[in-house]
């Protein structure tokens, strides 16, 4: 393979999506172990150049100056790739869809940037509540993007060859994926809204913010349900591998989401003399414990995948508006 | 190392310049997004008034206010604490622990009580934190300074060490963690802004309820003196946090050539008998399945002022306002505002009111603590706050060590023998 046969917008894309992933699980550390003021100027760090922060104090310093640090370089490399990757599509991409994602990559994680600046400066939850919201909207982009670019895309309903799908069960699997993409998103606002808790927030607001979390819980593996299911009745077996990983990621996520709260405030009021409280473990919880947190960070880093998956299926089903576009790559030089 | 890295590493605050182009770029940046996103700063943090208490005594607007600014004078906020010398708190803890979540100093975290504590216990340290709903029990309320697991007497506040083993240990059983990972340093500060609400929370009460003993030349207003303010209210309740540590429980050393399975018979025997009557709460099996319909003060304090608020409410629905003179008539109308705003802050300032069931003892979870010395203080004090009696007066220390080695026996216990003991208890009334 020749550097010039490489399809850079594609290559790019993938690297803007792992940086990003990579990105996201220090976020949610971040918040898990509350150290976004771990640092308390931006841009500098501690009054240095974000870039020249001395790397002894960050790799052996305080684990919350591990984080923070570590969040606002991977999202200094995530600015730069996104930078990088519009370069690439306005040179060899065509599709306007393609490029007003990347106008839209580039655009968010600018707002992404000045957000965690703001955050900082103001010491403002409620601004850490919209970074929150925020970065999966980016990733879910970046997924976008690094999908449409990808040589094998091709939306269902455009491909050649297949045997056809049954009338009734032509537009279910493209319009539930493009539900559950809404659907996964507004739960991880949801949960910022848990995780982001403002100190003075009353009793009644919060219970009526989990009472949405879980009905949004129910709402997306319903919606999971109907896509695998969508995907399974038709012909080929096209979209039936990523229906079936996002139906089981969500399987698994409602799973964490017990384990999380258990881990963080113990048997909830409601559940206690049930099964839940059979398996709960007996001792007390341990704040800040390994277990504790890492089932935390799970719980919204797997949001976070379940997003990008839902992302790919609905482009892959061809789920408006990705349908109305060619699906292959095509370059700049071939149209012209 | 470096000049650069030394400045940072020192304990001094460092000062922070960034480049300062880069500096207003950014913050031009952050004011067209935050404008963009339509959300402006949180508001700063502040204690909420005790409107439950200033609605029980019926305090009018004024007066509320009146409180609220002499306890802030006397206290400050959650962001500035102030911790006058007659509290005896020690305000560098204080300030570890309270405002914002922030490091100033690599490695010096401070806001630990808005990191580790709000969530349940509130700001004000009102157990309304915004998890509060959804625990059971419900997170502890430091304002009226009563504390359940502790090694001093029933109406003692805990010693320092108490608070610190409970922040190590957790509540096993329920939502309260173990803070065994956090350093001593912190748990220390945390203790001690515990201390600071509870006193803080008490000093509220004692005002509101000193104006029930005004006389009439005072118009309504709180003397606002050093003598009555500090030197009577406050030094009133600091005086029984600093004389707490004075007031440990002396426990006699359990003997040490003690036939424990006579003991343990002895102490099934106290358990079941009119003395300790522990069956009547606790159940004859100890499953926890006796009198179960109790509140602890907490709850108990909502239940009864809901009850006089609902019945002054059918009171007042049942009374003429026919023949009522002017006087009468605009008495009649406080009183119904009273009662709406005394129903309003049911429904804002309180959680809905929960039994507290008797623990169940044959699961060996022990919330007070599972060593022996702590199963002697909770049967010795009981537990303030709570249904459970105090046997100190009653039952002589060395009884007391019977019914506890009795109660660890107790999970261990052969399941077949449970309820065995009815017809012994009957046979024994």
């Amino acid at each position: 393979m020749s550097i010039r046969s490489i399809h850079w917008p594609h290559a790019v894309a993938c690297l803007l999506v792992a940086v990003t992933a990579v990105l996201l699980c220090f976020g949610a550390l971040v918040t898990t172990f509350d150290a976004a003021m771990a640092v308390p100027d931006w841009p500098a760090t501690y009054g240095h150049n974000m870039f020249l922060f001395p790397l002894s104090e960050w790799l052996h310093g305080p684990w919350d100056l591990f984080l923070e640090h570590g969040h606002r370089l991977l999202g200094a490399a995530a600015g730069m790739v996104a930078l990088v990757l519009a370069a690439a599509t306005f040179l060899q991409e065509r599709r306007r869809i393609v490029r007003w994602l990347v106008v839209a990559a580039v655009a968010l994680v600018i707002v992404q940037g000045l957000l965690g600046g703001a955050r900082v400066l103001l010491d403002d939850r409620t601004i850490a509540k919209v970074h929150a919201c925020t970065g999966p909207l980016f990733f879910a982009v970046a997924v976008a993007i690094a999908t449409l670019t990808a040589s094998g895309s091709k939306p269902s309903r455009r491909s050649d060859g297949e045997p056809a799908v049954r009338a009734g069960d032509a537009n279910v699997l493209p319009a539930a994926s493009a539900c559950l993409v809404a659907a996964s998103y507004i739960q991880l606002v949801a949960g910022a809204q848990l995780r982001h808790l403002d100190a003075s927030l009353d009793p009644q607001t919060f219970r009526q913010i989990v009472v949405v979390h879980l009905v949004g819980a129910a709402v997306v593996a319903v919606l999971s349900a109907v896509s695998a299911a969508a995907a399974w009745r038709r012909p080929g077996p096209a979209q039936r591998g990523w229906a079936t990983v996002v139906f089981l990621l969500i399987a698994c996520q409602v799973l964490l989401g017990g384990a999380a709260w258990v881990a963080n405030w113990g048997v909830p009021a409601v559940a206690q003399g049930t099964m839940l409280d059979a398996i709960a473990p007996t001792g007390p919880v341990v704040a800040r414990s390994l277990q504790g947190s890492v089932v935390v960070t799970l719980h919204v880093v797997l949001g976070m995948a379940i997003l990008a998956a839902s992302v790919v299926l609905a482009i892959r089903a061809g789920a408006a508006p990705f349908a109305l576009e060619a699906a292959k790559p095509q370059r700049a030089g071939a149209v012209a | 190392m470096t000049k650069a890295m030394s400045k940072h590493t020192s304990t001094q605050p460092v000062s922070v310049r960034p480049v300062l182009s880069l500096h207003v770029a950014a913050s031009l940046g952050l004011l067209v997004t935050v404008l963009a996103v339509g959300c402006g700063p949180t508001p700063a943090a502040s204690f909420r008034t005790n409107m439950v208490m200033a609605a029980k005594q019926r305090l009018t607007t004024d007066q509320e206010r009146q409180v609220a600014t002499i306890v802030e004078a006397m206290f400050g906020t959650p962001d500035e604490p102030v911790a006058l010398p007659e509290t005896g708190l020690d305000e560098a803890k204080l300030l570890l622990a309270a405002g914002p979540v922030r490091s100033d100093i690599v490695g010096r975290k401070n806001g630990l009580y808005r990191e580790h504590c709000v969530h349940c216990h509130g700001i004000t340290g009102d157990g309304l934190g915004p998890t509060a709903a959804f625990l059971n029990p419900y997170p502890r309320d430091y304002r009226p300074g009563v504390f359940k697991f502790k090694s001093t007497e029933r109406a003692d506040k805990p010693t320092h060490a108490d608070l610190k083993r409970i922040l190590h240990n957790g509540i096993v059983g329920t939502s309260m963690p173990s803070f065994a990972l956090l350093g001593d340093a912190q748990v220390d500060a945390l203790v001690e802004y515990v201390k600071y609400l509870s006193m803080r929370g008490e000093t509220e009460i004692k005002l509101m309820q000193a104006y029930f003993e005004l006389d009439d030349d005072a118009q309504g207003k709180l003397p606002e003196t050093r003598e009555f303010l500090v030197d009577e209210v406050l030094a009133g309740v600091a005086e029984k946090w600093k004389s707490a540590a004075d007031a440990a429980i002396p426990v006699p050393e359990m003997p040490a050539d003690i036939d424990l399975a006579a003991s343990i018979a002895k102490g099934k025997e106290l358990f079941h008998g009119d003395k300790a009557n522990c069956v009547k709460c606790h159940g004859v099996t100890a499953l926890g399945d006796g009198q179960a319909n109790d509140y602890d003060d907490w709850n108990k304090a909502i239940v009864d002022f809901g009850r006089e608020i609902a019945g002054s409410r059918e009171q007042a629905a049942k009374t003429s306002t026919a023949e009522m003179s002017p006087d009468e008539l605009a008495e009649h109308k406080a009183t119904l505002a009273w009662l709406e705003k005394s129903r309003q802050v049911l429904d804002g300032d309180s959680l809905r009111p929960r039994t507290i069931p008797p623990r169940n003892l044959r699961q060996a979870v022990y919330r007070g603590g599972r060593r022996p010395l702590d199963l002697y203080y909770r049967i010795h004090a009981g537990i303030h706050g709570a249904p459970m009696p105090a046997a100190k007066g009653t039952i002589p220390p060395e009884e007391i060590w019977h019914i506890v080695n009795y109660i660890r026996s107790l999970p261990y216990e052969f399941d077949g023998e449970l309820g065995a003991d009815r017809s012994m208890v009957a046979s024994g009334r």
